[in-house]
Order: structure tokens, then C-alpha cells, then sequence
């Protein structure tokens, strides 16, 4: 779990991509996901997410992040087609229409939530900054907090995975409780992890500030981020994406 | 009472981080483990508790398999004090934290006695029970952890780092309270600690580790004299054994001891 937002390494295309055409497609792949309510353009955006994940070379993280997203439409998709009373009753209180919402409702879900983890996946996080500030003029600040939140991510999930090993050891039944009861007994362990959290984002302020974070600018960063043909024509290929979307 | 029979564990896409791990403590013993980063003194630490379960080989803790019994049933039978408070520490106020451990583990016992236990401890540490936790000092913290464990009156203290980033005093006061906890209680003592000082004077036996496997198992001073074996394994000893074994006094491990043996030296050379 906690490594789904950490970089792997690696030379393929996709890798090789300038950062910011990556971060505009994850935008184009979810926004072209909420302009489509058909069900063959949804899965065929689902497609194009785990092509890009198996030519990126990261097929086991793709396929990890693809079954924990499965595991939360499961739940989201029978609750759904319990409660969605509209259309014809095909079986029981379940309605054609509530089938066909749930079903596009999770597939959207999937498709929205896999891009950001792919994104991740294939760009440093320091790139991801360097690029919007020297591309997108983002100022440095906004996108130093992007990325310090992206980053801490991963730390978190790790924190609490630790917390719950000591909570563990003192007799905590994590290990025996499934669910919703597991869940409850997570909630009080939210103090220790909201405590922990401010005080390494205060430690990360005060490193950055006693490094001279305040000097910084968008001339600060030595790599360049430039355009080539790949990024223009994976560009279009998201537009293609949108403009399909918005006409199915 | 704990016992090792040829463990070994990797952990996911890693070389293996113990090797063929086999050694006995017994009851009321006070053993350090010692070894530079990644010798795997931690991961030994939590295959004990059965935080983790070996990929080969068989860890017991009172004849029990740590693969049969879940870790939070043995809670119990074996107190881990963690390097960092703040991942145990859960509460709003010292008392609801020790409470929180006994309720967990000794709950049976009823609201009454465990709030006796509360109130000894409380009394034991020097707490008022109503302090913040996150407000107090990091080694307040670690004495409240410390606290919280030893309510429950486990049989096995595992202890990993538990002076890292206290002062002097604060250390000497959370290892002296230890001390007692094995000396008056026999509980037995399994600490990882990179001070060497602290090892000599509290631990009796050390097990000296590197890249995962046991280099030597035996009494602290012999160890720290063994200077190939601490070579090998990274370690300094404390500075009064490295000055013992530099000017051959094998007995001197204080500066008390230290200064008589070479006084009685010049007396010998002397006469």
C-alpha cells in the first residue's frame, strides 16, 4: 500500500515524457471520464491506463493499484445497485438502471483515481515541481506544497502502518479485527498520526527555510524541461480523448 | 523462554536481513543486542514479539510458536518499548495512556484494580497522571511509554534504542527503573542500544550481530574485550575496556577500577 505513490525508476517512453504533458494527461484521462456517462468509453479509458502503465514497465503496480481500486467499486457498486430504485427490476429490488450507474459510476472511479498513481509512478516529484515552475510559471512555493503533499503520502501511510505495529504490540487486536471494526479501532490512533504529521511538516518548514527556501525562484533550478514531438502528439492523443468522450 | 532454532527472514524483494539466528534467554536475564545499522537487531527484536514471522525456523516465547498465537495475545507475556513514544502514545492525558494498555491487555481484572496499577505506576514515574502526553519532553514521553508497558507487568521487555536522543539523567533514570523491573521482578530484558556505556552497566549478556548473523553470544565485558570481534562487527566498546585491553588490564572496566589497577601497577613496579 504505502508504495503507490513512490517513483520506480525506469527509461521507457512514458519516463522519458516531459512531466507536465504527464500531469496534463492524468487531467485529460479524468476529465474525459466525467464527460462520458457510456460505459464502452469508460472502459476503454480503463484501457489506455493500464496500456500506459504496461509500457511504462510498471505492469505489477498497475495491476496492484487496479485490484485495490476493485476492491472499493465492489462495495461502492452493490451499495449503489441496492439503492438505486429507477428503471425496470431485472432481479429482486436490482433495476437495469441502477446496474447501468453503478457499473459506470465505479468505472469512473477507477479510471480518475489510476492516472495520479501512474503519474507518480513514472515522474520524480522534484521534476513534477522543476516543470511547473519553469513551464507552467507556477510560483515555487504553490508548487514546492504540491509536491511536499504528494510526498508526504507515502510517509503517512508508512507512520501509521508503524503506529499500528506498536499499537499491536500493546495488545491492540489489529491483527485478529477485520473491516469496520478494524476501521473503528484505527480512528483513535488518528491523535498520534495528526501530531506526528505536524511535526514533520514543521521540521521539513524550518529545513527548507534554514536552506534559504525563501531565495529560491524559477531561475533557481538547473534542469530544462523542453517540448519534443512525443509530448505534442501524446497531447493531441489526450484531446482525442476528451473530444471522444464528449461526443459518445 | 525465548528461544531461536536456525531463524531466518527476508523481507519482499530483499536479501535476507537475519540468517540461521539460533540462541536461549532465559528467565530474568538482561541481554543487549548489539551490531552497526542493518545488522538486523531490530528485525530480531520484532521476530521475538512476532511483529514479523520468520521465513524459516521457529521462534518460542514460553514453549508458544509466535506463528500460532496473534502478537496482540501475547501483549501480555512481552512488553516492546519502540524507539519513537509517539507511535504508542494514543491518549489525552498520562493516566487514560496507561490505562488504555491495562484495559487492552488486563482488562479482566476490574476497573478498581486496575486503577490501583494506575495509580502505582503513576506514583513509580513521578506523573500526576493528567499531564499531556504530546506536551511533555521526549524523554517524558518515553517515560510514559515506558510506564504504560510496565503497568501491564509483562514477563519479556523488549527494548529497542530506548535512550536514543535523552539526556543523561533522563537515561539513567528510565534504565535504572529497568533495572530494578529485572532484578526484583526477574523480568527478562532484551535491549538494542548504541551505547556502548549504557550496555556495560546495565546488560549482563550480549549477542553480537552483523549482516544478519551472530558473531558471538556471551558475558558483556568478554565481548567488549574480544577486539577482533568488535572489528568485525563495527562496534566501539566503551572507552574504559578499550583502554583496559590497549594497556592489558583485562579487569578494569570503570574509572574507579581502572585507576586502582594502575596504581597497584606502579605500587608492583615500585616495591
Amino acid at each position: 500500500m504505502r508504495e503507490i505513490f513512490q517513483y520506480v525508476p525506469g527509461t521507457s517512453l512514458i519516463h522519458r515524457l516531459n512531466p507536465m504533458t504527464k500531469l496534463l494527461l492524468t487531467l485529460l484521462i479524468c476529465v474525459a471520464a466525467f464527460l462520458t456517462g457510456n460505459l464502452f468509453v469508460l472502459l476503454g479509458l480503463l484501457l489506455v491506463n493500464l496500456l500506459i502503465g504496461f509500457c511504462a514497465g510498471i505492469a505489477r503496480r498497475t495491476l496492484g493499484v487496479f485490484k485495490g481500486l476493485m476492491k472499493i467499486a465492489v462495495f461502492l457498486f452493490l451499495l449503489q445497485v441496492l439503492l438505486t430504485r429507477k428503471g425496470t427490476p431485472v432481479f429482486w429490488i436490482i433495476t437495469d438502471e441502477g446496474l447501468y450507474t453503478s457499473a459506470a459510476v465505479v468505472l469512473r472511479l477507477i479510471v480518475v483515481c489510476m492516472p495520479l498513481t501512474l503519474m507518480l509512478a513514472v515522474t520524480r516529484v522534484s521534476d513534477l515541481a522543476n516543470a511547473m515552475v519553469q513551464v507552467a510559471h507556477i510560483p515555487y512555493k504553490y508548487a514546492f506544497t504540491i509536491t511536499t503533499a504528494l510526498r508526504f503520502i507515502p510517509q503517512f501511510l508508512e507512520e501509521m502502518s508503524d503506529i499500528m505495529e506498536a499499537q499491536t504490540a500493546r495488545g491492540v487486536a489489529f491483527d485478529k479485527a477485520k473491516g469496520l471494526k478494524k476501521l473503528g479501532m484505527m480512528l483513535p490512533l488518528c491523535a498520534p498520526l495528526l501530531i506526528s504529521s505536524v511535526r514533520n511538516t514543521e521540521h521539513t518548514a524550518v529545513a527548507a527555510e534554514v536552506r534559504g527556501f525563501h531565495l529560491r525562484t524559477a531561475r533557481s533550478g538547473f534542469r530544462h524541461y523542453p517540448f519534443h514531438g512525443i509530448d505534442v502528439l501524446t497531447l493531441l492523443a489526450g484531446a482525442a480523448l476528451i473530444a471522444l468522450s464528449a461526443v459518445i | 523462554m525465548i528461544r531461536l532454532e536456525n531463524v531466518s527472514f527476508s523481507y519482499a524483494n530483499l536479501g535476507p536481513t537475519v540468517r540461521d539466528l539460533s540462541f536461549h534467554i532465559r528467565k530474568g536475564e538482561f541481554v543487549a543486542i548489539l551490531g552497526a545499522n542493518g545488522a538486523g537487531k531490530t528485525t530480531t527484536m520484532k521476530l521475538i514479539d512476532g511483529l514479523i514471522r520468520p521465513t524459516s525456523g521457529k521462534v518460542t516465547v514460553n514453549g508458544a510458536d509466535t506463528r500460532e498465537t496473534p502478537v496482540s495475545q501475547r501483549a501480555r507475556q512481552v512488553g516492546f518499548l519502540f524507539q519513537n513514544p509517539d507511535r504508542q502514545i494514543c491518549r489525552n492525558t498520562v493516566r487514560e495512556e496507561i490505562l488504555f494498555g491495562l484495559q487492552t491487555v488486563r482488562g479482566e481484572e476490574g476497573e478498581e484494580a486496575l486503577k490501583q496499577r494506575v495509580d502505582a505506576v503513576l506514583e513509580d514515574f513521578h506523573f500526576t497522571g493528567d499531564e499531556e502526553p504530546f506536551s511533555l519532553s521526549r524523554g517524558q514521553r518515553q517515560r510514559v511509554a515506558l510506564a504504560s508497558i510496565l503497568a501491564v507487568e509483562p514477563e519479556v521487555l523488549i527494548l529497542d534504542e530506548p535512550t536514543t536522543g535523552l539526556d543523561y539523567l533522563e537515561c539513567c533514570h528510565i534504565m535504572d527503573r529497568i533495572r530494578r523491573m529485572n532484578e526484583e521482578k526477574m523480568v527478562t530484558i532484551l535491549m538494542v542500544c548504541h551505547d556502548m556505556e549504557v550496555v556495560l552497566d546495565y546488560a549482563r549478556r550480549a549477542l553480537v550481530m552483523a549482516g544478519g548473523e551472530l558473531l558471538g553470544d556471551g558475558d558483556v565485558r568478554t565481548l567488549f574485550r574480544d577486539t577482533a570481534l568488535m572489528e568485525r562487527a563495527s562496534i566501539l566498546p566503551p572507552q574504559m575496556i578499550a583502554l583496559g585491553t590497549r594497556l592489558g588490564i583485562a579487569e578494569a572496566d570503570t574509572p574507579e577500577t581502572m585507576a586502582e589497577a594502575i596504581l597497584s601497577r606502579r605500587g608492583g613496579g615500585s616495591a
